[in-house]
């Protein structure tokens, strides 16, 4: 395979063409690389990866976009132990190093922003200092000191950030650099200022690599593939800077999350940008590789990209590699099917949040606690197993106590593994989630599992080692329903979407989230007439995190669903519904033929008696895949007596959280 | 020291408190990531117990695992936290001052982020602000939840701790139990009163079994919930005759509010009138014999000591007063009450920091927070120098104290002819008056340091350096803009101008938010007040976006709906032609217009930054702070002030 196949990036030569891109993890100590940062870089090192770079650090004071956001000075040791542990693996490893200017944050500082001009931030709306050329040549030398303490350290070298969240995009771009200067009459000036400063800081035998977003998705005054096309060959063709790679991404103030857009956004989206841009510096005699980046996460897709498609030279797979660290290594011994999907959901690897989530995955909770949880895989256990239920914490058991070495027979009571996972992925846009319960149930057979479907457990079976896994019921429901009212939950109403009556209908959302959206959209697509009713003043509240929060504002205005904010759902009645204001209280009927309540769920009980058995996911509490996953694993590890049990619950014990 | 009661000790049990002011437990976000407290935290407490605090109770610590809703919360499950703890005591016991530790488990208020265990609840009813379904407490988990509290409370006993209280209250598996809203179990800590506050009583008897009858111990209760179908104050007082009828308690503290669904009514800001929980403490103190602790924005010492008079409480809790002036007691005790850095209630840096996961603050305090770093404190110089600053918004002013109070001899010029900027205009608007006590707090500071302000007094570079001044502190502010797409068109103002009356807007009006605080809307309710039919129009997804940090939110949607005012979203100014507003819906990209008679624009102002540049160019000590460096909020022109004006 081309992708496995070796890669010359200036002085050194990655082994493969996987790359573990830049991205925020919040695995930092203060401002420190921690031996988090390093035990979550060394396992994709250990199973082949390429190339990794760091997570960026702020090469000035002036810049703390994030609390833990890593800052040059203090990130010697750390690069050190990094360098020292991939190298170990074969891995190259650069540190990516930034400045968010106008992006940041004045939080943690409490100072101004500095930003080449006083463009407001789109989203805080807070207005920068525009910067003073004593200002501009602090943050050249800034980036210089830092390249050449990471190289002084061990890494390969280091990685430019003038992606979605830079500075030096900020420089780059008309629609933040303003200034009737030198650095806005040149706006190249300020990048390439530092390309230069930093190459003459690390020598010629360090690798320098640039990463450019190549597409702001603002062409009035933005980047667009074209003018990016010809700022990278400028950049590229400056003989004192010798950039050796290029990445290419897109983004800018105004589309932050289109660089790592969810599952909404196509596979491999910015494959074409990718070619544009190679395109370009080949014609211009300036052929460094190129590193294609954006949702790439299945083999396939990758695989085409650097070989036929001639997209990239190499591909960063960062969500992937969070989804199967050993991803490479699968692809290696020939068992590409093998791999755990990524389901580009963005839940828990989307980390910039004031609450400093630390980034982890839905379907790989171990990864970025790899200091925390034992490795699954590692460990023998034997006799026999009962997993009642086969949804999504089910298989993960199921497939976790089978590799490990148990006889483990699975019984799920409907036709077909998945649980509430297949009626989740059944939503619009949320149909790439149905991946892992496909994954988990190869996985299972492939490890001997013995399924059995359309089967309950009785009584009698359990006893033994049982884990039980049987999902979740109707939520209650806080408004009243006269006879003769159509009501349905979003689970029923997924797994026949046909079947809901004919008329308006009108969606109670009252957890903000992926459900009632994907229900409102998937409804609205088959040309029925939706109302979705939200008590927050924002429609999909809790999509922030992911990035979907304003795309999926736009497609539902788009889609023509009728949204009703602060509103409380009241009363369902035969043909229409009673909605309450939530700050007036004034009360309003609307029409609607059937209402779906897509709120929270309650735990299946069916098993509550039952004695000596280990519970996990919905039944516990109905919550998500990641909960379902991730106790589902910790259910098979109690059973060889890992972990300790409440209630029957596997319980963590995180020192890092 | 007029007030009489406010200044009488008070037993608590076994501990006597020298004055009936409390400093009560709140999130502060000092612990580390790791959950253990911190010497920020020591230096935080010891400060405000040098300033005369009668009590202080410290905030929660988490008596359980399973119990980690935000980052920065103290571990009291942890046994390392004990070196902390005994730093806290040890440096408020050096001022003779008692401090109790709050214990608590958040219960379904939470979520699993952190811990990655299910989150534990009396039963599956998901928080409406953390919207997680937890998991239903077995008889056994209730067991080591008791078992948890006892521990915790033996080991703040052994570090030093002179009390426990227990938080049944706002945000707490206690109060869980209690309500009706979130209690729907059918065992027997279930269903009627007495079952639903079985698990109170029982961590009652375990915890005093645990600290023995040398420790206070209080049980704090939330009086109302303001929720649907939860407690209401007849069940609160019935609870609270159930706690003193256990012997073991030593006093009641009280709240209001439940932390996740009715947040704005607990720390209310300035909308909500001082003293507005005192029902609660009141019903209570009428039905138990114990000690009563009232809270609720009790903002200075006479408002306190009437409460006491009038016999609604035994104690008062001042937790933003004692924020923003550590010396809240000692100045009032020693009849300085005029010179108290008067709390704002504007929950910017405190409260509003919190739901951030940031450390707390003060809007006009640079100290708090900060006070084992040495911010705020005076060291004077033997070199006085000349300091002349420019502006007496905020950032000037706090410059000129932070450099007078090094000894610096400081000078404040102002073009107006009143100190404030900004905030003086702001605080115009009747409902968010108290915001002037900002400047009034600064400017009583200078006149004690002895700054000398002058009004009226335009300053330009020439001027300047004829006076010949060591420093020069640049405070110039910001100028109003005019948006890009307003050419100019008549009946279009800035809302500065409708604030200092030089445009009077009537009739229809549209006001433009671009800025997303109090700017847009405060001024929205000034002219709706004055007949006007006002809309605020904002391109983001609300109006006054970043209201709900400060818990204003709630208030501005309720007062917004009495006043009449329409609120519109996701709409972009594009064109004002001939009285049309032609504005983008950005998301469809559908085009829309208003007719108004008039349009405010709240929108980012533009630095006035010449003055700086040309004393630089004229080779003057100068720095600059605030809005001439970039129009921010107070906060920022305070901390930048200090930060100036200490560096001198």
């Amino acid at each position: 395979m081309k992708l496995l196949s070796p890669l010359a990036i200036g002085p050194a030569t990655a082994r493969n063409r996987v790359f573990f891109g830049a991205h925020e993890t919040n695995l930092g100590a203060g401002r420190a690389l921690s031996e988090r940062h390093v035990a979550y870089y060394r396992r994709r090192a250990a199973a082949g990866v390429g190339m990794i770079v760091v997570e960026d650090a702020s090469v000035h004071p002036s810049d703390w976009p994030y609390e833990r956001a890593p800052l040059a000075t203090e990130c010697s040791q750390g690069w050190a132990a990094i360098a020292a542990a991939c190298h170990g693996e074969g891995s190259l490893v650069l540190a990516g190093l930034s400045h968010a200017g106008g992006q940041g944050s004045s939080a943690y500082s409490q100072g101004p922003l500095w930003a080449p001009s006083r463009v407001p931030e789109v989203n805080t709306r807070e207005v920068p200092k525009w910067m003073e050329p004593e200002d501009i040549a602090a943050v050249v030398e800034g980036f210089a000191a830092a390249a050449a303490a990471a190289v002084a350290a061990g890494c390969d070298g280091v990685q430019v950030n003038a992606g979605q969240h830079s500075l030096v995009r900020q420089f780059l771009s008309g629609l933040t650099n303003q200034r009737d200067d030198e650095w806005g009459g040149d706006r190249l000036r300020f990048a390439g200022d530092v390309l230069v400063a930093i190459r003459s800081a690390i020598g010629p035998d360090a690798v320098l690599s640039l990463r450019l977003s190549c597409d702001e998705l603002a062409p009035w005054a933005g980047l667009t593939p074209e003018s990016a096309a010809q700022v990278a060959v400028a950049l590229v063709s400056e003989p004192d800077a010798r950039v050796d790679t290029l990445t290419v991404v897109r983004g800018s103030i105004f589309s932050v999350a289109a660089t790592r857009p969810d599952g909404h956004t196509e596979a491999g989206f910015n494959l074409d940008l990718a070619a544009t841009i190679r395109d370009a510096l080949s014609a211009a005699g300036t052929p460094v590789p190129v590193i294609a980046q954006g949702s790439i996460v299945d083999i396939g897709q990758a695989e085409w990209a650097v070989g036929d498609g001639a997209r990239a030279d190499g591909v960063e797979m960062t969500r992937a590699l969070l989804a199967d660290a050993e991803l490479v290594a699968k692809v290696a011994a020939g068992a590409p099917e093998r791999v755990r999907p990524c389901l580009l959901c963005n839940q828990t690897c989307s980390v910039r949040d004031a609450r400093n989530p630390i980034v982890t995955c839905v379907v790989d909770p171990r990864s970025g606690h790899e200091l925390d949880d034992p490795d699954e895989s590692v460990g023998r256990g034997s006799g026999d197993v009962l997993v009642i239920g086969g949804g999504v914490a089910g298989m993960e058991a199921a497939r976790v106590a089978a590799r490990r070495g148990h006889n483990v027979r699975l019984v799920e009571r409907s036709d077909r593994l998945g649980g509430a996972l297949r009626t989740a992925a059944s939503g619009s846009g949320r149909e790439r989630l149905a991946a892992i319960a496909e994954w988990l149930e190869s996985e299972c057979r492939d490890a001997g599992v013995v399924i059995e479907l359309g089967r309950s457990a009785s009584p009698e079976e359990l006893s033994g080692d049982v884990v039980v896994a049987v999902g979740s019921v109707q939520g209650g429901r806080e408004y009243t329903v006269t006879r003769a009212a159509v009501v349905r939950s979003a689970a029923e109403l997924l797994a026949a979407p046909e079947a809901a009556p004919q008329g308006d209908v009108l969606i109670w959302d009252p957890i903000g989230g992926p459900i009632g959206i994907s229900v409102a959209e998937l409804l609205a697509s088959k040309g029925r007439s939706v109302h979705l009713v939200t008590p927050d003043n924002i429609v999909g509240n809790e999509l922030s995190r992911s990035g979907d929060l304003a795309p999926a504002n736009a497609r539902l205005h788009q889609a023509g669903v009728q949204l009703h904010r602060r509103s409380i759902l009241r009363a369902v009645k035969k043909g229409s519904v009673e909605l309450e204001d939530r700050f007036s209280g004034e009360r309003r009927t609307l029409r609607a033929a059937v209402v779906v309540d897509a709120g929270h769920r309650l735990p299946d009980t069916t098993f509550d008696a039952a004695v000596g058995v280990v519970r996990a996911g919905d039944c516990v509490a109905p919550r998500t895949i990641h909960e379902a996953i991730l106790e589902g694993r910790r259910a098979a590890l109690a059973l060889d007596g890992i972990g300790r049990l409440s209630d029957g619950v596997p319980m963590g014990s995180s020192q890092h959280g | 020291m007029a007030e009489r009661l406010l200044w009488s000790p008070l037993r608590i049990g076994p501990v006597t408190v020298a004055n009936r002011v409390v400093f009560s437990a709140h999130l502060t976000n000092y612990a580390t990531q790791d959950g253990l407290p911190s010497e920020q935290h020591a230096a935080y407490y010891a400060e405000r117990a040098a300033g005369g605090a009668g009590l202080i109770i410290t905030e929660e610590h988490s008596t359980h695992p399973t119990d980690w809703p935000y980052e920065k919360l103290i571990h009291g499950f942890k046994p390392e936290v004990l070196d902390g703890y005994r730093r806290i005591t040890d440096a408020v016991h050096a001022h003779n001052t008692p401090i109790f530790a709050q214990l608590n488990h958040n219960g379904g208020q939470a979520s699993s982020m952190f811990s990655r265990n299910p989150v534990w609840a009396p039963s599956p009813v998901a928080d409406p602000l953390f919207r997680e379904v937890p998991k239903a407490v077995s008889r056994a988990e209730i067991a080591e939840i008791i078992e948890g509290y006892a521990t915790v409370a033996a080991r703040c006993a052994a570090g030093g701790f002179d009390g426990i209280e227990l938080q049944c209250s706002h945000s707490s598996i206690v109060r869980g139990f209690l309500s009706p809203a979130t209690n729907r179990r059918i065992d027997d800590y279930g269903g009627t009163l007495v079952n639903r506050a079985r698990l109170l009583l029982e961590l009652v008897d375990a915890v005093r079994h645990a600290i023995g009858p040398g420790l206070a111990l209080g049980v704090r209760l939330c009086g109302d919930e303001l929720i649907e179908g939860g407690t209401t104050i007849e069940e609160a007082v019935e609870v609270a005759r159930m706690v003193e009828a256990t012997g073991q308690v030593d006093y009641i503290n009280t709240s209001i509010g439940v932390a996740t669904a009715t947040l704005f009514m607990i720390e209310a800001s300035m909308h909500i009138t001082p003293g507005y929980a005192t029902f609660i403490p009141s019903a209570i103190r009428a039905a138990v014999g114990l000690p009563v602790v009232g809270v609720g924005r009790f903002k200075d010492p006479i408002q306190a000591e009437r409460a006491l008079e009038d016999g609604h409480c035994d104690l008062v809790g001042v937790v933003r007063g004692q924020i923003a002036d550590a010396e809240f007691v000692a100045k009032a005790r020693s009849g300085h009450t005029d010179d108290t850095r008067l709390c704002l209630s504007c929950n910017q840096e405190c409260v509003g920091r919190m739901g951030l996961n940031r450390w707390l603050g003060c809007i006009e305090n640079p100290r708090t927070g900060r006070e084992s770093q040495g911010v705020g404190k005076a060291r004077l110089t033997r070199a006085p120098r000349e300091v002349l600053v420019v502006g007496a918004g905020p950032a000037g002013l706090q410059a000129a104290i932070a450099a007078a109070r090094n000894g610096h001899r400081v000078t404040v010029c102002e073009r107006e002819g009143q100190p404030g900027g900004q905030v003086r205009l702001a605080a115009s608007v009747p409902n968010r008056a108290e915001l002037g006590d900002l400047v009034r707090n600064q400017v009583s500071e200078c006149r004690r340091l002895g700054v000398e302000i002058c009004f009226g007094v335009t300053l330009d570079s020439a001027e300047v350096v004829r006076r010949r001044p060591d420093k020069v502190v640049v405070a110039t502010g910001a100028v109003a803009a005019r948006p890009w797409w307003a050419g100019d068109a008549p009946n279009l103002c800035d809302i500065r101008e409708v604030l200092e009356g030089v445009a009077a807007p009537s009739g229809s009006v549209v006001v433009i938010d671009e800025i997303g605080f109090h700017h847009a809307t405060s001024v929205a309710e000034l002219l709706a007040d004055r007949g006007c039919e006002v809309e605020v129009i904002a391109s983001g997804m609300v109006v006054g976006q970043d209201l709900g940090i400060t818990l204003d939110m709630e208030t501005w949607w309720i007062r917004a709906g009495a006043k009449g005012i329409a609120q519109s979203t996701e709409l972009v100014p594009m064109a004002l032609v001939e009285g049309v507003l032609q504005l983008q819906h950005h998301p469809t990209g559908q085009m829309v217009e208003r007719t108004p008679d008039w349009i405010v624009c709240a929108v980012p102002a533009v630095p006035a930054e010449q003055l700086y540049f040309e004393l630089r160019a004229a080779g003057l000590d100068v720095d600059r702070v605030g809005d001439c460096v970039a129009p921010r909020r107070a906060h920022a022109a305070v901390i930048e002030g200090e930060r100036a004006g200490a560096a001198v």
